[in-house]
């Protein structure tokens, strides 16, 4: 579904990816940790054309994302994108953040949008709230909306960029469980986050990058218990205790 | 000095002040629109991609800001009719408002624009719009809003800009006032009257004003 092969990033003179294979296969879920700074976000980014890299080999979905002739936009309708700070857009109440994309962008009428809307919104706990605008809801019911807005899209992958980052300690729960319950549903995830719970609970497969470089791959019990490297247990070292 | 007005006199040019009323609120509002017109079109390509349309949305923007208004009159006023194109001395007028009164509109609506965060835009990409789409629906609505007080300002400007096509011989508001100055020899009254008109335009924009932004106030308890 996703396959990295050798990618190689710069911002500048900074290596931001260094030689980056990962396969990521149908119904994966994936967790990507590792200090600010080593690439995680950068990772992600590029998988669905948020970010350009420079070489190397990357095909999403059957989308060969580094030619030239790519159509990014149809790659975007199959990849749901959930960022740190939400972005729902302020001027458009819960349903129609959900509804907006499937209505302009898949073609669906207005009615069946509004179904869907309402269903999953619904399903992340807010069917009570789909008349609010954003600045009435608390930042845990913005990222289940922003949740519901990917998902309203049917998309084939999930990326989620530190999905709870941005919350306060008593709404990431919220948050988690949503992505818990999309997870055992069996959607394809690729999520960057230092909540070593879910990591736990739900990844198939954990990997910790640091300077751009993935460091360390393994499913998570060896990856809690027997880390190869130093630097992950270091890194794990400092997670783990608060 | 109020106290001595001739009241009588500024009564019997009331209806000359009254035509120079609707001529200038007529001018302005041609003006303002042109202005609305050519600003989004500046502004828009003043954001898009291509380098040299950038360029020239930035050097009309440049030109216009760096040079007095008179000064443009003036340049259409005598510069048109040397290319040979003879227009009556109200649409020079009006173009000229337009023209002047755009660069500063573009800018307002560009504030706007790049006011919306980085986030916004990604969020609109990543779930497949495209640049039009993401710009009806997720920029523009929200990077307008904050520009209406600005816009109102500037067409408060251009209505007491107008006082200048006073100098092409358009007849307006000033103009009328000028002529109870000269047939009368009374200049504090035509002035007066002027004042009072243009103070009741104002007025009557901020009327519009607060029914517009009342309108487009951001949903929800403000």
């Amino acid at each position: 579904m996703i396959e990295f092969t050798d990618v190689h990033k710069w911002f500048g003179s900074l290596h931001v990816l260094n030689d980056i294979s990962l396969t990521v296969t149908k119904g994966e879920v994936v967790v990507v940790c590792g200090r600010s700074g080593s690439g995680k976000s950068t990772l992600i980014r590029c998988i669905n054309g948020l970010e350009p890299f420079q070489k190397g080999r990357l095909v999403v979905d059957g989308f060969d994302l580094g030619s030239s002739s790519v159509r990014l936009r149809e790659l975007r309708m199959e990849v749901g994108f959930v960022f740190q700070s939400f972005n729902l857009y302020p001027h458009k109440t819960a349903l129609e953040n959900v509804t907006i994309a499937p209505i302009h962008v898949r073609g669906l009428s207005k009615a069946e949008a509004e179904v869907r809307g309402r269903a999953l919104l619904e399903k992340v706990g807010l069917g009570d709230r789909m008349q609010n605008y954003p600045h009435q809801l608390s930042g845990g019911q913005q990222q289940r909306v922003a949740i519901a807005r990917s998902l309203c899209m049917q998309p084939k992958i999930m990326l989620f960029d530190e999905p709870t980052s941005a919350l306060d300690p008593e709404m990431i729960n919220e948050v988690l469980e949503v992505m818990v319950s999309l997870a055992r549903e069996g959607m394809t995830m690729m999520v960057v986050t230092h909540e070593m719970g879910f990591a736990r609970k739900v990844a198939d497969r954990v990997i910790f990058m640091d300077r751009g470089a993935i460091v360390e791959t393994a499913d998570p019990e060896t990856f809690f218990t027997a880390a190869k490297s130093e630097r992950t247990r270091d890194f794990l070292s400092k997670v783990l205790h608060h | 000095m109020l106290g001595s007005l001739n009241t009588r006199v500024m009564l019997e040019y009331l209806p000359a002040i009254w035509q120079g009323f609707l001529s200038t609120l007529m001018l302005s509002a041609a003006g303002f629109a042109g202005a609305l017109a050519l600003g989004i079109v500046a502004c828009a390509l003043s954001i898009q991609p291509l380098r040299w349309l950038r360029l020239s949305a930035t050097a009309y923007v440049d030109a216009i800001r760096a040079t007095p208004l008179l000064a443009q009159l003036y340049f259409l006023y005598f510069g048109l009719p040397r290319l040979g194109v003879v227009l009556p001395e109200a649409l020079i007028g009006v173009v000229a408002l337009s023209l002047n009164s755009g660069a500063y509109v573009a800018e307002i609506i560009r504030s706007g624009i790049l006011a919306i965060s980085r986030g916004q835009v990604e969020a609109a990409i990543s779930s497949g719009m495209t640049y039009l789409q993401r710009m009806r629906l997720i920029i523009l609505p929200q990077a307008l809003r904050p520009t209406i007080s600005p816009l109102i300002g500037q067409a408060i400007v251009l209505v007491k800009d107008s006082s200048l096509l006073s100098l092409i011989s358009v007849v307006e508001l000033t103009r009328a006032g000028q002529m109870i100055a000269i047939d009368r020899f009374m200049p504090v009254e035509g002035l007066v009257a002027t004042a009072l008109a243009y103070l009741l335009l104002y007025y009557l924009l901020k009327l519009v004003a607060g029914a517009w932004s009342h309108q487009n106030r951001l949903p929800g308890p403000a």
